[in-house]
């Protein structure tokens, strides 16, 4: 069962929590490519944050592991491939979106007011990381928000990446400790594998169409 | 021991397979392990039939009824699809349409596949499960944009987005299963998300937790099964893998997708009581089968018509089990047996159909009877087996079925669910007659028959005939084990 954090700890994970549904949402309306890379990489390191602090303070030696897995994953070495991505496909800004960025901000702002909606039943004065699991469910429905309001399919798998993002938190806020350990690894694996092979596929999409919109897949219909 | 060598069987043919070049061996290496692992599966069925479960590597691997029944299913369909892929792939790289980098593509991805399929239903925690299901995503992606063109990458594509979606929605539904449950575990939660744990546990649940958890769990699997509204994925991957890949496809992942949902069904309905689960069960089932009708009527691509039937039995199943009770789950559990028999007759043989006349257009085949007499009379055969004709084996099942919506009070549903697929019935008889009868084209050359694809075919044949009109009696013994774990012991 969920140990209980000190306060102070709980209040600084409730701060990272918040500001990365803020850089979620930035994401959202960014356009450059590589920004948004960024933006992603800098959520990710807030999310190791988290983990970290949970480790740290209710001395859960495995979430460190998961803490250095996420800082060496999410953080280093998938944006250094997605840039890579990006500069092989040569083609750095996204075109223009579904809902225009004013339009698009309101529409997250309604889907995070639906995140706080689906998690009021699990808010408790006990569990103080409970309550994060609003910011959790909103970001991971703005992360696929995003993924359809988007045409580039980096884009895509970047705003798929962002909603993980979303998924680790509500896992934390939820369990504290997270899944099991055999779980979490098993999950990193297949994300790993996820953009590789999403990375294989941008790569020959781009080569059969001269383009990553994904706008231009629609000749399979009925 | 049994569980750990099912795995590395298939596990270790894939990594073998990357490193090696000759075509004859590659072939060997998929053939003789799946072989093996359909051996394997018949063992570990016997030992399940005799001792209730099996578990390996300290609660790590657990295998109970329904386990090994997709175990078997697994197994066959790899199999099956492994001796017809001999067949296929000679003849595309014959004709040119494929280079030996894309064969050995196929023949190393495929293992790994089914080792994944195989994974799913022998794990656990339901979180190695969520890991093993996405990794069949994974290792068939490739799979589907095999042809390399332009509408194979849109397939490939379409298929990891939604599916990743998907699953990350199931993703968010196991977290939420093991919240409902952290109340009850106590202190041992590193293997709380384990069946074995989780089950005796489940009526203590959490409520408001594990309904979530059922519905996203549902969305997210559902995606996988190929449920409406989130199905659209399914006719453009069925049409853009090659044959042997469509057939594990729709007869081998469908079945482990299902098995996930009856996972969660079996813990929601503990916890919750009947009525939720069965409601949304209901509601995705009879959208996909209302779905798929008017799409295969007016269906004019016949390996898309394939994937529409694919949607139509995802819902005939779900449905089944949101009819619930002990007629119910049994409907569901044999028609996902005869499914899974069925279903790669009539992917084989509609690839024959394709490889000869090498389109995938109905309009423009004509007189299959003329020039492929084998496939095409199969697949008359397996398409009456597929839509429920008396006396093969789908028709038992349904019949089931019905019986158990009526008993259940379910008329209204039962029509519905009766138009739809007579419907289906008549679309596809329809297309199919006009495919196989008629005169040929002209100057459309008379097939050769390829021992391995026949040798495939053969193979399947005769279960789906035999089904129809004798049950073996251990079969139905794990049928029947396997419905025992959702509590309703027939």
């Amino acid at each position: 069962m969920n140990p209980p954090l000190n306060d102070i700890a709980a209040q600084w994970i409730t701060l990272l929590a918040t500001l990365m549904l803020v850089l979620q949402l930035f994401m959202v309306v960014q356009k450059e490519l590589t920004t948004n890379i960024r933006l992603f990489a800098l959520q990710s390191f807030l999310l190791a944050t988290v983990a970290a602090l949970v480790a740290s303070t209710a001395r859960a030696w495995h979430v460190f592991f998961v803490a250095a897995l996420i800082a060496g994953g999410k953080v280093i070495f998938l944006p250094w491939f997605l840039q890579r991505l990006v500069r092989q496909v040569q083609i750095s800004l996204e075109s223009k979106p579904l809902l225009n960025a004013p339009l698009a901000m309101l529409f997250c702002g309604g889907l995070v007011l639906l995140g706080y909606v689906a998690a009021r039943p699990f808010a408790s004065v006990e569990q103080p990381l409970n309550n994060i699991l609003g910011v959790a469910i909103g970001q991971v429905l703005a992360g696929l928000f995003m993924m359809i309001n988007r045409r580039k399919a980096i884009t895509q798998v970047l705003a798929l990446l962002a909603a993980e993002n979303g998924i680790f938190l509500a896992a934390i806020s939820l369990t504290t400790y997270g899944m099991p350990l055999v779980v979490e690894l098993g999950i990193f694996f297949d994300l790993f594998i996820a953009v590789m092979v999403l990375g294989i596929l941008v790569y020959r999409i781009r080569e059969t169409f001269s383009t990553i919109d994904v706008g231009r897949l629609n000749q399979l219909k009925g | 021991m049994l569980l750990i060598l099912l795995l590395v069987v298939p596990l270790l043919a894939g990594v073998v397979c990357l490193f090696i070049r000759s075509q004859r061996v590659l072939e060997a290496l998929n053939l003789l392990p799946f072989a093996a692992v359909a051996v394997l599966a018949c063992v570990l069925g016997a030992n399940v039939l005799r001792n209730g479960s099996a578990e390996a590597l300290e609660g790590f691997l657990y295998a109970d009824g329904l386990s090994a029944l997709v175990v078997g299913l697994t197994a066959f369909v790899a199999l099956v699809c492994s001796v017809y892929a001999v067949g296929y792939f000679r003849h595309e790289l014959r004709s040119s349409k494929i280079t030996a980098k894309q064969f050995h593509r196929y023949y190393s991805l495929t293992p790994l596949f089914v080792f994944a399929m195989l994974l799913v239903t022998l794990a656990n925690s339901l979180g190695v499960m969520w890991v093993a299901i996405e990794g069949t995503t994974l290792a068939s992606v490739l799979l589907i944009a095999f042809y390399n063109e332009r509408t194979s990458l849109e397939a490939a594509w379409k298929y990891i987005i939604i599916g990743s979606v998907g699953i990350s929605l199931a993703l968010l539904g196991t977290i939420f299963t093991y919240y409902a449950a952290a109340g009850v575990l106590g202190a041992d939660s590193s293997k709380g998300l384990n069946w074995s744990v989780l089950l005796p546990l489940a009526e203590k649940f959490n409520a408001p937790a594990m309904k979530l958890a059922f519905v996203l769990a549902l969305l997210g699997y559902g995606t996988k099964l190929g449920l409406a509204p989130m199905h659209t994925w399914k006719p453009d991957a069925y049409s853009e893998a090659p044959v042997p890949a469509a057939a594990l496809l729709g007869a081998g992942v469908i079945n482990c997708a299902f098995y996930a949902v009856i996972r969660f069904q079996v813990l929601a309905t503990k916890c919750l009581g009947v009525a939720f689960p069965s409601k949304l069960l209901l509601l995705f089932g009879l959208a996909s089968i209302i779905v798929a009708a008017p799409f295969i009527l007016a269906q004019r691509n016949y390996r898309r018509l394939l994937a529409y039937s694919s949607i139509e039995h995802a819902g005939i199943m779900v449905t089944a089990l949101g009819f619930g009770g002990k007629l119910g789950v049994l409907g569901a559990l044999l028609h996902m047996l005869f499914h899974a028999v069925t279903k790669p007759l009539v992917f084989f043989c509609a690839g024959n159909v394709q490889q000869h006349f090498a389109t995938p257009y109905l309009r423009k085949v004509r007189g299959a009877i003329h020039v492929l007499p084998a496939s095409a009379l199969l697949l008359l055969v397996g398409v009456l087996a597929m839509t429920g004709t008396p006396p093969f084996s789908i028709f038992q099942s349904e019949f089931t079925i019905l019986s158990a919506g009526m008993a259940g009070g379910h008329g209204w549903l039962v029509a519905l669910f009766m138009v739809c697929v007579v419907t289906i019935f008549a679309g596809f008889l329809s297309h199919i007659v006009r495919i196989c009868l008629g005169a040929a084209p002209e100057n459309t050359p008379r097939a050769i028959v390829c021992p391995w694809k026949f040798a495939a075919m053969m193979i399947v044949l005769l279960p789906v005939i035999a089904l129809g009109i004798w049950l073996p009696r251990p079969l139905f013994a794990l049928v029947q084990a396997a419905a025992r774990i959702t509590g309703v012991a027939p």
